[in-house]
């Protein structure tokens, strides 16, 4: 019951908010999408938050992202055990500086006189899912060895099944509760992604590295 | 040559009494809201001084503008590389510090305190933690009137000798109303890695389009004037739209509209967005005769050709032709960019204040024996600080202009008291008696419609087809803006 509810239940609902949300946020109302930067109001705490955050956390997506879509290459990658080894203690390095980093974001925002004002339960929902998950995520990694070898057993063929719409949870309904919870709260994250300030990871700004440095518009051209 | 139109500002600063109604019409038309409290679109500050926000000037600690690297331009905080690297956290920008915590005053309490043997009083609370505020820490226009000058007034970058401001004697002051400059090259619009930053092509005027802009805050501290203001409450940016609304459709902008001192000039400047770039790489005492050669003379048939060319009106032709701007900047030569240094070429223009003429007690009889001309070197503004602010350090070019100021005031005061006037000085300045008589006349008496001319877009002459199909009740289907 609860394995269908996080591994069936969960990811599809994630789906269809995602990929019907954002683009209804996206053509009915610009003018909230934004990455809400509270960086004018408070900068101190900011500092040491936000990037370990994001420098922490970005290649931990990264790893997740491409060892599901490639996980051939990963699997020859990861099979010598130096390289692996290499790649854990990596990962589990900036796991622990995104968690650091998020645990200061949310500190940051309580009892803080003008953050309050700014602070809404959008972003308090958010940064406890991040928390959570970035917790729980180095839970795995350092308890579970060795995630990245088995992640692409395990939780990339389910999400392939996932995303080709024959959900075969057989793969992960085994795996201890720890790494259940993770999962659920990927797909919460996916899930409430288009309701908050989260929008602003799907906005990569690569045009801007090949134009021109002005930028004129015109009317009538 | 690349021929534009763009709508320009002129202040004359000598005019300038300092009195904030530019910038009290401003906020009660555009600022008046929730995350804009504490923006001043047009600002007006005491000189020397701070300004606002506070140090702006100071390039080191905000890093706006251009520089010049080898023989190309590139942005002094970062190129694109890190700023993508620095969007989490941007290093140069403004904090709210910097500018002051917004107040407002519970005027509530007058009426419904509790009866005490008190009188009540408003108290100042916070317009962004709602949070009492025991002691006002800062505001719009902190240091007016040169007030703590020690503290402020001392920190000016401009002021080499500070001396000059702990002496009655030497002390000066002078105001400086500031709107976005709508620069010819940019600096706001080139850091935007969303690029929601534009210059609007016809009439150069610079937007931030909020659908676009996501907040990474590169503008802020990239416009060395900082003009381009966070909005703590939307979580993006805002600066002055130069009244678009209201200039689109021949109205004058609402600063230069309530003037009391009627300072301002609004008018059209043809520019060649060509020789923009190779302007802005000049040498900082060069930069401001670049920029004049930037603009384009509209009575020049072959630019005229071009003009029309790029699809400008006669009627903004015209416009061009009778604008003050051009007569301010180009003919007569005694408008002046601020801070040409930042190399973004800045479109508002400051003639140099004169007054006070006399530089010390002393000084008077000796001036009377020059008949009321002062030597250039006695002017109590001293003229590094002007150099500094409106010419790159060029003392040439400020001493150019007040030459003429000083030639036009005495050659107006010989015809008001029927004294010979000596024609040798107006020529020395660079002007002869009818130049002297229509700049007068500009200084002076000219009416709102002299001092302002501003053609309307003429937008129900642009595809009159498609814009048909777009007007009617208000629902506007294609994305704004048009194309890149």
């Amino acid at each position: 019951m609860l394995n269908s509810f996080i591994f069936i239940a969960l990811p599809y609902a994630a789906l269809a908010l995602v990929l019907l949300v954002t683009p209804y946020r996206f053509l009915s109302n610009r003018l909230t999408w934004s990455a809400y930067s509270t960086q004018f109001l408070e900068r101190n705490i900011l500092y040491w938050g936000i990037n370990p955050w994001h420098y922490g956390i970005l290649p931990i997506l990264l790893a997740h992202v491409v060892g599901f879509a490639f996980p051939g290459v990963f699997k020859r990658f990861l099979g010598n055990p130096q390289t692996l080894l290499g790649v854990e203690s990596v990962l589990l390095g900036l796991g622990i500086f995104a968690v650091l980093g998020v645990l200061l974001l949310l500190l940051r925002r309580v009892n803080s006189g003008m953050l309050k004002r700014v602070t809404f339960s959008s972003d308090w929902l958010i940064l406890y899912l991040l928390l959570f998950q970035a917790g729980t995520g180095i839970y795995i990694g350092y308890f579970m060895r060795w995630g990245s070898q088995w992640y692409l057993h395990t939780a990339v063929p389910y999400l392939w099944s996932i995303v080709s719409f024959q959900p075969q949870i057989e793969y992960v309904a085994d795996l201890p509760l720890v790494f259940k919870l993770h999962a659920a709260c990927a797909f919460l994250i996916v899930a409430v992604l288009p309701f908050t300030k989260l929008v602003h990871m799907l906005y990569l700004p690569v045009d801007f590295l090949k134009d021109p440095p002005l930028l004129y518009r015109w009317r009538s051209k | 040559m690349d021929v534009r139109a763009q709508i320009v500002m002129v202040f004359n600063l000598d005019k300038c009494i300092g009195c904030h109604t530019c910038s009290i019409s401003c906020k009660n038309i555009w600022t008046d809201r929730q995350g804009a409290e504490y923006m001043w679109w047009n600002n007006v500050e005491t000189k020397p001084g701070v300004g606002y926000p506070r140090q702006w000037e100071d390039q080191e600690r905000f890093k706006g503008g251009w520089v010049v690297d080898g023989k190309k331009l590139k942005l002094k905080a970062m190129g694109k590389g890190p700023t993508l690297a620095s969007m989490f956290f941007q290093p140069n920008m403004p904090k709210i510090e910097d500018y002051y915590e917004p107040f407002d005053f519970d005027y509530g309490n007058l009426a419904g305190a509790k009866e005490s043997k008190d009188q009540p009083v408003a108290e100042a609370f916070s317009q962004i933690s709602g949070k009492k505020i025991e002691e006002i820490q800062g505001g719009p226009n902190w240091d007016d009137d040169l007030s703590g000058s020690q503290v402020y007034a001392a920190k000016d970058l401009n002021l080499k000798d500070k001396k000059v401001i702990e002496s009655y004697d030497s002390m000066f002051m002078q105001y400086l109303p500031r709107i976005c400059n709508h620069c010819l090259n940019p600096a706001c619009v080139a850091s935007c890695p969303s690029r929601a930053l534009y210059k609007r092509g016809e009439d150069g005027i610079v937007l931030v389009d909020q659908e676009v802009c996501k907040g990474w805050r590169f503008c802020t501290s990239a416009c060395p004037y900082k003009k381009v203001y966070y909005n703590w409450n939307t979580g993006k940016a805002e600066k002055c739209i130069f009244c678009y609304p209201r200039v689109e459709t021949g109205q004058c902008n609402a600063c230069a509209h309530s003037c009391v001192g009627r300072i301002r000039y609004v008018g059209v400047l043809l520019y060649d967005a060509d020789a923009v770039e190779a302007a802005a790489l000049k040498g900082d005492a060069e930069l401001v005769e670049a920029h004049r050669d930037v603009i384009l003379d509209p009575r020049d048939p072959e630019v005229c050709r071009m003009a029309r060319e790029n699809g400008i009106s006669d009627q903004w032709l015209d416009a061009a032709v009778a604008s003050p701007v051009y007569a301010l900047v180009k003919e007569f030569r005694v408008a002046l960019p601020l801070h040409p240094e930042f190399r973004t070429l800045p479109m508002a223009y400051y003639i140099p204040s004169l007054s006070p003429v006399l530089s010390t007690w002393g000084d008077t009889h000796k001036l009377l024996e020059h008949g009321m001309i002062p030597a250039l070197e006695t002017l109590r503004v001293p003229i590094g600080y002007l150099a500094s602010l409106l010419s790159g350090g060029n003392e040439g070019v400020i001493e150019e202009a007040l030459k003429k100021l000083i030639a036009l005031r005495v050659q107006m005061r010989a015809e008001n008291l029927r004294l010979p006037a000596d024609p040798a000085l107006l020529k020395e300045a660079g002007l002869d008696e009818a130049a002297a008589k229509r700049l007068y006349r500009l200084f002076t008496v000219a009416g709102y419609n002299e001092r302002n001319v501003i053609p309307p877009q003429q937008r129900e002459e642009q595809d009159p087809e498609r814009r048909k199909q777009e007007a009617g009740f208000g629902i506007l289907k294609k994305t704004r803006g048009g194309a890149k």
